[in-house]
């Protein structure tokens, strides 16, 4: 330590010890002159002589120059070209551990490239970690009253507030009419999020309010697609519903709001909320809040508690349990656990890569005995032997990272072309800085975990006996034990991924084998939408529904279609209350709700949608005759349970002055709604052409309809003509969210297929690699046991006799691990429990699969050095050494 | 005949140890004598093992007159300089048993 620091201080001190050493050569040669001149030499050849003996005074300066400075670098690059040349020496062992080495390393630094830019990278907005939501059960809007309640009354803990809510307006005035994705926000929203717009600016004070709302604020991808990038945009007139709207501002590339929601949005629009300030029902609004500089979230919740409790007593039964939630949480806490197990699990392949190569070495070393108790004869220290195996293994495992980079690469590639939809900025994935350094990191890391244990014990073997041996290489007590405990825990490790990847898989059987409710082969659907063209003026628009229909079913390929305001498991799920016939009036909040549904005629048909009773919508449920409904079977059994439904009267809305009784004329099969396999809730349908908001005679009212065509071939193949036959009616309609329900479907399931994926593949590796770890082991063992074994042989033990006893070896340590494992997936498959469907944590068949088929890896690797150790001739074993 | 890499640090502790302070050329001129001449060490490079000792706090060094009222750098033995030289002893005297019986096996 001492030494390194004088060095070190040397470097700095370059000139003085240039001196030094000048001023001591020069000492040196005056007392040889002297010397010499005693002897008699005239003082001029006494000089010369002096200089002679001395040696080169130069060469001599060099010497001493490198002693003073870092003698360790030249050392180092001494190691590091004796490491290559040994390596190079080997290729098989390079080969195969490098591999193993590159699978550990790489899969590691891909999921950790995925963590980082998933969970570790804070939002792309100012100091975004004051950033929270204020939301009803952490998710769901709010309504309006409370949302100014709070902005005006918890400013302690708050800076700023904001509201947004989602507006689909269509585009028009500019070649093609399209759906453009917008959020109308309030005034404060944008400023808090401390992102300045590429040009223009955001909107100013007083423009969310009513009359001075028409302004947008474009995104970058928008301005690029409609308005071809140029800058002279500010100032712009664009058509939204119609309407006139002036383009103030662009937001740069990288801007994109809301995070967790309405991510796709394009534009944003002043939200004004003045015609809805007593709005205490209306819960449409998702609140954005900055907490105040030292403000914690603890107290946030507290004041907003407390104001919602305030409110409670006031307006009773309008206030929804709300809670501030870190917006980070919204953005990424349902991928949050399963990315962080993926991240485990690929640690633990990591962990076993290492055991795997840290075999190879312990039983390479042993051939390296002699070359190490010789070096030490010849002075070098414990230390050096010590950091020369290090930079040996520093060498591989570099070696391992760079071609584990390559691997990672391509992982990338595959795990974002994989990635379930609901991955959050997973397109923000790179291999970037932090993951090279990680991989830098991992590297190291790896050196020193594969490599210490084995150099540690080379350089501590006894030199005396080492020599006495000479070289005869067997791996000693201690290095058979440490091997042992390797390959005991290796298979620990990878029965614990191979239970957790089979706990995946069967939950994501169970999740397969939910039934949709409907049959989604052949179904194609799109969303349509007439707002702010002709066919949405009063009365078009039940003409232009019947027409649309009409057109679809009268294509070649189509089956059937319908129509429907929100389709299952893809589209928006709205909600609704409702009374119920001979019922009294429900108290405020206590009245029972459902799913609320508008469908045309033959939607059913279309969906398959099995009707239990009763009868679907017909095209003469119109306005005018009697008001129709139809529940699904879960809305049965809870409003209806015991009762025979067909007749009975409902009423949507409580909020209405005068119920509007509607008779319930089917009962519908229950569908997936939303969360794949998420328990169903009451659904309630609406005769679409019998709604008036339905069909636009109604204040509020909904521009568009979910076309679904059921085609007799492959569904994305009809999806031209479909198109062509709603702009054949209107040329001017938008039609946007183009899907098969077969692809709705995967990606309902594609997360846990996803997670699947991910844990077979990692467990597939681990088994393999445990695999050859054991066989490894084995085969060492039997070739140091080769003359016991003959010496047993020669002794009369038949083949099977000593099978048996050189199996028994190797399956003592599998089945230790597969013990050692059981145990410990049961303590870590509980961290799983939350992502799995339909399979216990704990399932006794995944656990006894995975421990069969660890130990089936185990004994057939170990059968092959088995059988290579009864075929040897009694006489060669004997004679062997 | 050179020296034997490691064991120079070795031989100039145990001359200090015994010679007291000494300057380098006092010091390659006693290895000499000592060796009967075998051991020819080229001046120049003692100083690198002066060096490299003297960073290691096992000797150090002090500018002084020589009895020739010549300017030269005395170099002595540290504490820890003794203590290093203890344990090099201990261990050349092992490695040279084991290279002697190494040897005599004739392997």
């Amino acid at each position: 330590m001492r030494r390194a620091l004088a060095k070190f201080i040397n470097l700095f001190r370059w000139h003085t010890a240039e001196r030094e050493l000048e001023r001591e050569i020069e000492a040196h040669l005056r007392l040889l002159q002297d010397d010499f001149e005693r002897r008699g030499m005239p003082p001029e050849e006494a000089r010369l002589a002096a200089r002679r003996s001395y040696g080169g005074v130069e060469q001599s300066k060099e010497l001493h120059r490198q002693a003073r400075s870092f003698l360790w670098v030249e050392e180092g690059v001494k190691d590091i070209r004796f490491g290559l040349r040994h390596l190079w020496r080997s290729p098989g062992f390079t080969v195969v551990a490098g591999l193993t080495l590159a699978l550990g390393i790489g899969a590691n630094t891909a999921i950790f490239s995925v963590v980082q830019a998933v969970l570790l990278e804070p939002l792309a907005y100012k100091d975004a970690g004051r950033l929270v939501t204020i939301l009803h059960r952490g998710t769901g809007p709010v309504a309006p009253a409370n949302y100014l309640d709070w902005r005006r009354q918890a400013t302690s803990s708050f800076q700023a507030m904001g509201a947004a809510q989602a507006w689909n307006p269509n585009l028009t005035g500019i070649d093609q009419p399209e759906t453009v994705r917008a959020l109308q926000v309030t005034q404060s929203l944008l400023p808090m999020l401390g992102v300045e717009p590429a040009l223009g600016r955001l909107f100013a004070a007083g423009e969310d309010q009513r009359g001075r709302d028409h302004e947008v604020v474009l995104s970058d991808r928008l301005w690029q697609r409609r308005f071809g990038g140029q800058p002279d945009v500010i100032g712009k007139q664009v058509a939204l519903n119609g309407e006139q709207y002036t383009v103030v501002g662009v937001m740069p590339p990288s801007f994109q709001f809301a995070p967790f929601w309405a991510t796709r949005t394009e534009m944003w629009v002043p939200l004004a909320l003045e015609a809805r300030q007593q709005d205490r029902r209306g819960q449409s609004l998702r609140i954005f809040a900055r907490l105040n500089e030292g403000a914690t979230l603890a107290q946030a919740r507290a004041e907003i508690g407390a104001i919602t409790a305030r409110l409670e007593q006031q307006y009773p039964g309008t206030n929804r349990a709300c809670r501030v939630t870190p917006l980070m949480e919204n953005v990424v806490g349902k991928v949050e656990t399963p990315l962080l197990l993926m991240m485990g699990a690929v640690a633990l392949v990591l962990l076993i890569a290492c055991a795997n190569v840290a075999h190879m070495l312990l039983a390479r070393a042993s051939g390296r005995r002699k070359e190490f108790a010789l070096r030490a004869a010849l002075g070098a220290g414990r230390a050096r032997l010590v950091r020369q195996l290090l930079t040996e293994n520093l060498l591989l495992s570099a070696l391992g990272a760079a071609a584990g980079l390559l691997l990672a690469r391509w992982a990338l590639q595959a795990i974002v072309a994989l990635s379930p939809p609901n991955l959050p900025r997973i397109e923000t994935v790179e291999l970037g800085s932090s993951s090279l350094l990680f991989l830098l990191g991992a590297t190291a890391a790896t050196a020193l975990l594969f490599g210490l244990a084995p150099a540690l014990q080379t350089a501590a073997e006894r030199l005396s006996i080492a020599l006495k041996e000479s070289g005869r290489g067997s791996g000693g007590p201690r290095g058979l034990k440490l091997r042992g405990f390797l390959v005991t825990s290796e298979f620990a490790l990878a029965l614990t991924l191979l239970v957790g990847a089979g706990l995946l898989m069967r939950s994501f059987r169970a999740l397969q084998a939910v039934d949709a409710g409907f049959d989604p082969r052949g179904v194609l659907s799109m969303v349509v939408s007439v707002t702010g063209s002709s066919e949405a003026e009063g009365g078009r628009r039940e003409i232009f529904y019947r027409q649309l229909l009409e057109r679809v079913r009268a294509l070649p390929g189509i089956e059937a279609a319908g129509a429907i305001n929100h389709l299952p498991l893809a589209g928006d799920l709205w909600g609704t209350s409702l009374r119920i016939g001979g019922r009294p009036q429900p108290r405020p909040g206590e009245a029972p709700g459902g799913i609320y549904r508008v469908a045309m005629p033959g939607y059913f048909e279309t969906m398959r949608i099995p009707l239990r009773r009763g009868r679907a919508f017909t095209d003469n449920d119109q306005l005018g005759a009697p008001g129709v409904a139809i529940l699904n079977e879960r809305a049965v059994a809870e409003f209806f349970a015991g009762e025979n439904p067909i007749g009975q009267r409902i009423s949507v809305g409580t909020d209405r002055p005068q119920p509007e009784w509607l008779t319930v004329v089917g009962v519908v099969a229950d569908v997936a709604q939303h969360d794949w396999a998420a328990r169903t809730a009451p659904e309630i349908y609406i005769a679409a052409l019998q709604s008036r908001e339905f069909l636009g005679l109604s204040e509020s009212h909904s521009g568009y309809i979910t076309l679904v065509a059921r085609t007799r071939g492959n569904a994305a193949d009809a999806v031209p003509a479909l198109k062509s036959a709603v702009w054949a009616l209107n040329r001017g309609l938008p039609i946007s969210e183009v899907l098969t329900m077969e692809q709705a479907l995967a990606d309902a399931t594609a997360q846990p297929r996803f997670l699947m994926l991910l844990a077979g593949l990692f467990a597939g590796i681990a088994l393999v690699l445990a695999a050859v770890g054991i066989y490894g082991v084995m085969a060492y063992s039997v070739s140091r046991r080769t003359r016991e074994i003959g010496i047993r042989m020669s002794l009369g033990a038949d083949q099977a006799t000593v099978l048996r006893m050189v199996l028994a070896q190797g399956m003592r340590q599998a089945l230790l691990g597969v013990a050692a494992g059981l145990a410990a997936s049961l303590v870590l498959s509980r961290l799983l429990e939350r992502l799995l469907y339909g399979v216990a944590a704990t399932d006794p068949l995944t656990f006894a699969v995975s421990a069969a088929v660890l130990c089936a890896a185990a004994l057939l690797a170990a059968c092959v050095p088995a059988a290579r150790a009864v075929r040897v001739p009694p006489v060669t074993a004997l004679r062997e050494e | 005949m050179g020296v034997l890499q490691g064991t120079l640090d070795l031989i100039v502790l145990r001359t200090l140890q015994t010679m007291g302070a000494m300057h380098a050329y006092a010091i390659a001129t006693r290895l000499e004598q000592i060796s009967d001449d075998l051991l020819h060490l080229n001046q120049g490079t003692l100083y690198p093992a002066l060096v490299r000792l003297e960073q290691q706090g096992r000797i150090k060094g002090a500018w002084g007159k020589t009895e020739t009222n010549r300017e030269a750098k005395f170099y002595s033995i540290t504490k820890s300089g003794e203590k290093a030289l203890e344990e090099e002893t201990r261990r050349w005297r092992l490695m040279s048993g084991l290279v002697e019986k190494l040897l005599g096996e004739g392997a």
